[in-house]
């Protein structure tokens, strides 16, 4: 077991979010299986007022928690300074068998977390209250795969023996590597590339002809392509290493922390995207996810092809 | 205008110590109509008040004001209601001691952020209809009792609402003072605002513009 601060903090932050949303939860299926706005009994106004509260926990345990998956990140980073063998988060990741799919379980939730979050917003701009009743039975599905987040970690921060060898990322992301990423390696660079791009390009002819079904369809994809092609081929330019793949070590400070903004522009603009699609708002608010969403895509696609374009104009190659 | 259907209030101290405020009350209200609640402390009189401005919400029943089923409006949506739609006057006037007259009375148009102009034809419009521009620069904690008063009932109408509760208006007024009230109260039904007033004070009963006199007792009305 690996105890640092940071670990402690997650684990206290763990608790506190499990008694919380285990309150959440209760409150959210009595409210799921009895609301009527219509009724003007007891029982109703009733839920009416535990609906403020158990909106108000699941709210800001969820605020909290999206940008808590950053500070996830940079404790993986961290504690692989105390891990033999490890160079970044990814050694970390790899330490244990419940790693990758915690990783995953993170990112999945992370889009459902703000996705409740926007739920609810769009809620409490009506009267009637229109999506009540869908916010709280997506909170109760949702509740599931936050528990088991919070089950995950404990048991991958318990699990990690830190006088076990763990491999680096050099040897994790690379073609020869038998790590499931690896086969992503054998996948034909230019058509990956292309793939990328012409996503892009269709997310923009989305935008134009105001389709919101196939705009957040696009932006499904985008999020897939970016991170295949951050690993195959935007991440050798970041780190100017053309055999260098780990989606991690641009976290550190020797990049920059740049990482942190390119998963912080793909996931803004992915998610708003999706938004765009999943939720019946306005066509107001609509339009104005929309142009999010297209800004930080287009913020990310242009970061991205800087470090080529940069890597270009100085070498005259590519790698 | 305003209705009251089935409403029952209760207050939940702990399990074994229930309140119960109002029980199966029905009341209708007409627009422009001045409604005079009286009865003993504790008869349910603000529970009332407090109900029509969406200021609480009732155990069981319903609030209706202008077909808009208040009771069950979220609380972003009843501030939206009461800043729109009533003006508030207070038994203890809940003014701000440290500003001045001016200052008290533009508050309630602060979340509207209006222009320039209509603040002061506002402000000008409600001074000088209860008599108290020649205070706009005074400190609340320097006036009378009285021009405390004034000032609260300008603040409550400066938005131009169209629902005026009073609660307890003059219990902290003497007679001429509260006669002066009166007075203004009857200015304001002149000009067809919907008015509901809870008091015990007599100087409102038997009064030729009050359009009803309802008793309260132990949460029932009488």
């Amino acid at each position: 077991m690996i105890l640092t601060p940071e670990v402690l903090a997650i684990f206290i932050l763990n608790a506190l979010f499990a008694f919380f949303g285990i309150i959440a939860f209760v409150l959210s299926v009595k409210i799921y299986l009895k609301w009527n706005l219509n009724s003007v009994s007891k029982s109703q106004y009733k839920l009416e007022k535990q609906s403020y509260l158990a909106a108000t926990i699941i709210k800001y345990i969820f605020i909290i928690k999206v940008p808590l998956f950053l500070f996830f990140v940079f404790t993986l980073d961290k504690i692989s300074n105390v891990l033999t063998g490890a160079m970044c988060g990814a050694g970390v990741v790899d330490a244990t068998e419940y790693g990758i799919p915690l990783f995953i379980l993170k990112i999945i939730n992370l889009y459902i977390f703000a996705y409740w979050i926007v739920l609810h917003n769009e809620d409490m701009k009506h009267e009637n209250q229109p999506f009540t009743k869908q916010k709280f039975g997506f909170f109760i599905l949702a509740f599931f795969l936050f528990m088991a987040e919070l089950i995950l970690e404990g048991i991958m921060f318990g699990s990690i023996e830190i006088d076990k060898m763990v491999s680096c990322c050099g040897s994790l992301y690379s073609s020869s590597s038998t790590s499931a990423i690896s086969s992503i390696f054998a996948l034909d660079t230019t058509l990956l590339i292309s793939i990328f791009y012409g996503v892009f390009l269709l997310m923009i002819f989305f935008y134009f002809i105001k389709n919101r079904y196939l705009f957040a369809i696009s932006n499904a994809f985008f999020v897939i392509i970016s991170l295949v092609t951050l690993i195959v081929f935007f991440g050798t330019y970041i780190y100017k290493l053309p055999s260098h793949h780990c989606p991690f070590c641009f976290l550190q400070s020797d990049y920059y922390f740049v990482g942190y903004i390119i998963y912080a522009l793909l996931f803004i603009g992915t998610f708003y995207g999706l938004v765009v699609g999943f939720i019946e708002s306005a066509k107001e608010d609509r339009d104005q996810n929309y142009k999010i969403s297209l800004i930080f895509n287009t913020l990310y696609v242009i970061l991205l092809s800087s470090f080529v374009t940069i890597y270009f104009i100085e070498n005259g190659v590519f790698l | 205008m305003i209705e009251l259907k089935n409403i029952t209030k209760k207050y939940e101290i702990n399990k074994n110590n229930v309140v119960i405020a109002l029980q199966d009350i029905n009341l209708n209200i007409k627009e422009g109509e001045l409604v005079v609640l009286k009865g003993a402390s504790g008869s349910g009189k603000s529970s009332v008040l407090s109900l029509i401005a969406a200021l609480s919400k009732p155990t069981s029943g319903e609030v209706i004001v202008d077909a808009k089923h208040i009771s069950k409006l979220p609380d972003n949506f009843a501030s939206e209601y009461r800043r729109d739609n009533i003006g508030f006057v207070f038994q203890k006037y809940n003014l701000i001691p440290s500003l001045s007259v001016r200052e008290n009375i533009l508050l309630p148009l602060v979340p509207l952020n209006p222009d320039a102009d209509e603040v002061h034809e506002k402000l000008q419009r409600v001074m000088e209809m209860f008599k108290i521009s020649h205070k706009a620069d005074a400190i609340i904690k320097n006036l009378s009792g009285g021009e405390q008063q004034r000032v609260a009932i300008a603040r409550a109408n400066v938005n131009n609402p169209k629902i005026i509760i009073a609660d307890e208006p003059t219990a902290n007024l003497d007679e001429k003072l509260s006669l002066h009230f009166i007075e203004m109260l009857r200015e304001l039904k002149a000009l067809n605002k919907t008015i509901v007033v809870a008091t015990h004070d007599p100087l409102f009963f038997g009064l030729d513009f009050v359009d009803r006199e309802i008793e309260m007792h132990n949460g029932k009305l009488v």
